[in-house]
């Protein structure tokens, strides 16, 4: 069985990568291929330049945060935090030091002689990710690490690690398959599906104007309107149009729910009129369901105002034409 | 207040039963066995009602009477078994510990057949596989027939009525008891965390040392510990497998009891087994209480 395949990915020093996907995609394939618990059929891993593809995983200069952080129960947090050193026959001063130093990175000061299973969720992570520091890797890898974390903290700890590794200066890969957490946290975003890169870009990039349907359709809420164009005009199903620079004869329309909007844009627009199915309240916002004879759902997010829309009412949004964003590919 | 005496009955309906019966027939005869111990024989068998430490005196070197003489040849005897108790763990350590780390990464149906197979010799009366044991290991068995057919010996070995044949007789027996807790804290092991070990540059010895052995300590102990105890009193095997060259201290009670008919003596020699079993326990316990702070 293939879990990759022609994947290339080449980080710069000091950079936040997020490998995001849905489950099954590869990605945790591909960390554990950079850490050397996965052997490749074909390729090679370079690190710092040197190629590290024949090397065990316990002498490549790459640490892990592991998922579920598997921590050492029988050794102390201290201990745990210092593993690495010690394998590596530092003394016993040297492990100290390094140990508060790195307690005092992740905010657990003092807590060296505390038992592993004493601690909160939240502080099990930051033991992991103080192991994984300890030992100056070149490179860091994390796989989920905030998935068994709770709303609020997983949003402190993704602040947090983004301080960490901009003061520490080294490389995260970071696995997900959480598009918020990857969309926040990320320099880059590599985005995987069937053992593949979709595409690789920085957040905003890879939002505005993905690459393909599948990038298009995972990253955020979208509405893809299938255009047919001609002569540098792009046509939507119910006969609006507008220019495009697309070379091909079919094409698709990302229209992201935040783009359209109640107030009628100067310039060139596109408009759709329909009844409400469903509104929800969010706060911010209205997540609003339109019922189109043309395209049928199209989803849109206004921002709440004065008058709530309500269901069954009818209502027209319109987008401004430009910054629409056609993909080169036909949606089956 | 009604709920708590609910509760109260109902503890006493569920413990009520086995605790009288532990108490008559565990706590009653041993300490049968602890006033036994400090009496005089009687001259036809059974106790006279006179106090006596003499008993312990034969065993430990104080007693110097007519008929009751400090022996050496009694704690040679039992620290031989000791000897060969904590041989017999060490062995069955040996051989279990990787057979459980092998079982328990085997497919869920042909793990739960290996465990079957660990478990099969109890379905076996233990006098009919000690037997067998013989007919393996004596001049003309298996063995010997074996090693003379390749040409490695031109006479027979003596494997019988030796330590090795007491030593290989209870490993034999006692494996199920080394391998049920062993395999239950290696089947614990969290392979994530051996990765782990890997991932922060630790060869597989060092994980080894630093973290599968003391991740499965508890098992070990556990294992070590109902190995070594049945061990230590053990009769059946040194009689069948050691003959009468290999007494241990099991065998020492059985022939006090009921050959020398001297029941104070055969009860001391008995409370010297249950002390040394006691100062196991409280050592583990201790150690195991600063495991945990």
């Amino acid at each position: 069985m293939t879990a990759l395949d022609g994947v290339s990915l080449k980080l710069a020093s000091a950079e936040f990568v997020t490998l995001l996907g849905p489950s099954g995609c590869g990605k945790t394939t591909l960390l554990r291929c950079i850490s050397g618990f996965e052997t490749l059929d074909a390729g090679d891993v370079l690190i710092d330049g040197a190629a590290v593809t024949q090397m065990p995983a316990h002498r490549r200069p790459v640490n892990t945060v592991f998922q579920r952080y598997a921590l050492f129960n029988h050794m102390s947090v201290a201990r745990n935090v210092g593993y690495a050193l010690e394998i590596a026959g530092n003394d016993k001063a040297t492990i100290r030091t390094r140990v508060s130093e790195m307690l005092e990175l992740v905010g657990l000061e003092g807590m060296e002689k505390r038992s592993v299973s004493q601690l909160s969720g939240g502080q099990q992570q930051r033991v992991a990710l103080a192991r994984a520091l300890a030992g100056k890797p070149k490179l860091l890898l994390l796989d989920e690490p905030l998935s068994a974390l709770d709303k609020n903290l997983r949003q402190k700890m993704q602040q947090e690690l983004k301080a960490i590794q901009r003061e520490l200066g080294i490389g995260f890969v970071f696995v997900t398959h959480d598009q918020e957490e990857a969309l926040t946290m990320s320099d880059r975003i590599a985005v995987l599906a069937h053992g593949r890169i979709q595409q690789i870009d920085v957040p905003s990039v890879l939002y505005e104007s993905p690459a393909n349907l599948f990038t298009a359709d995972f990253l955020g809420e979208s509405n893809l309107l299938p255009v047919a164009i001609d002569g540098g005009q792009a046509s939507l199903a119910d006969g609006q149009s507008f220019a495009t620079t697309c070379a091909s004869r079919q094409a698709t329309l990302l229209l992201r729910p935040e783009a359209l909007g109640l107030a009628k844009p100067e310039g060139p627009k596109l408009s759709f009129s329909g009844r409400i199915a469903e509104t929800y309240y969010s706060g911010k916002d209205h997540q609003i369901t339109l019922e189109t004879a043309a395209f049928g759902t199209v989803r849109a997010l206004i921002r709440s105002g004065a008058t709530a829309p309500e269901v069954g009412a009818d209502l027209t949004l319109h987008a401004p034409a430009s910054g629409l964003h056609l993909i080169d590919e036909v949606a089956e | 207040m009604k709920l708590a005496r609910r509760k109260v009955l109902q503890l006493i309906g569920l413990l009520g039963a086995p605790s009288v019966f532990l108490l008559v027939f565990f706590c009653g005869p041993l300490l049968t066995m602890l006033v036994y111990s400090f009496l005089t024989p009687g001259i036809y068998g059974g106790v006279d009602w006179v106090f006596s430490h003499l008993n312990y005196g034969r065993i430990l070197g104080w007693a110097d009477t007519r008929y009751e003489k400090f022996d050496p040849v009694f704690l040679g005897i039992f620290l031989r078994s000791l000897r060969l108790a904590g041989l017999t763990v060490v062995t069955s350590l040996l051989v279990s510990y990787p057979a459980a780390f092998w079982i328990s990464r085997m497919s869920p149906g042909r793990r739960d057949f290996a465990i079957f197979l660990v478990t099969l010799p109890f379905f076996v009366s233990l006098i009919v596989r000690l037997f067998a044991w013989v007919l393996i290991l004596r001049p003309t068995g298996f063995l010997n027939q074996g090693l003379m057919g390749i040409g490695i010996t031109s006479d027979p070995i003596e494997f019988l009525y030796s330590d090795f044949a007491v030593i290989l007789g209870m490993t034999y027996v006692f494996i199920p008891f080394m391998f049920l807790p062993l395999y239950g804290s290696i089947e614990k092991l969290d392979i994530a965390q051996l990765e782990a070990s890997s991932d922060l540059g630790a060869t597989r010895v060092q994980t080894f040392w630093k973290v599968v052995l003391p991740a499965t300590m508890p098992g070990i102990i556990g294992g070590s510990i109902i190995t070594f105890i049945p061990s230590l009193g053990n009769f059946i095997v040194p009689s069948v497998l050691g003959g009468a060259k290999v007494l241990m201290i099991g065998n020492l009670i059985e022939q006090q009891f009921l050959s020398a008919r001297n029941w104070p003596f055969g009860s001391a020699l008995a409370m010297m087994v249950m002390a040394a079993v006691l100062l196991l326990l409280v050592v583990q316990l201790r150690l195991a209480r600063r495991g945990d702070a």
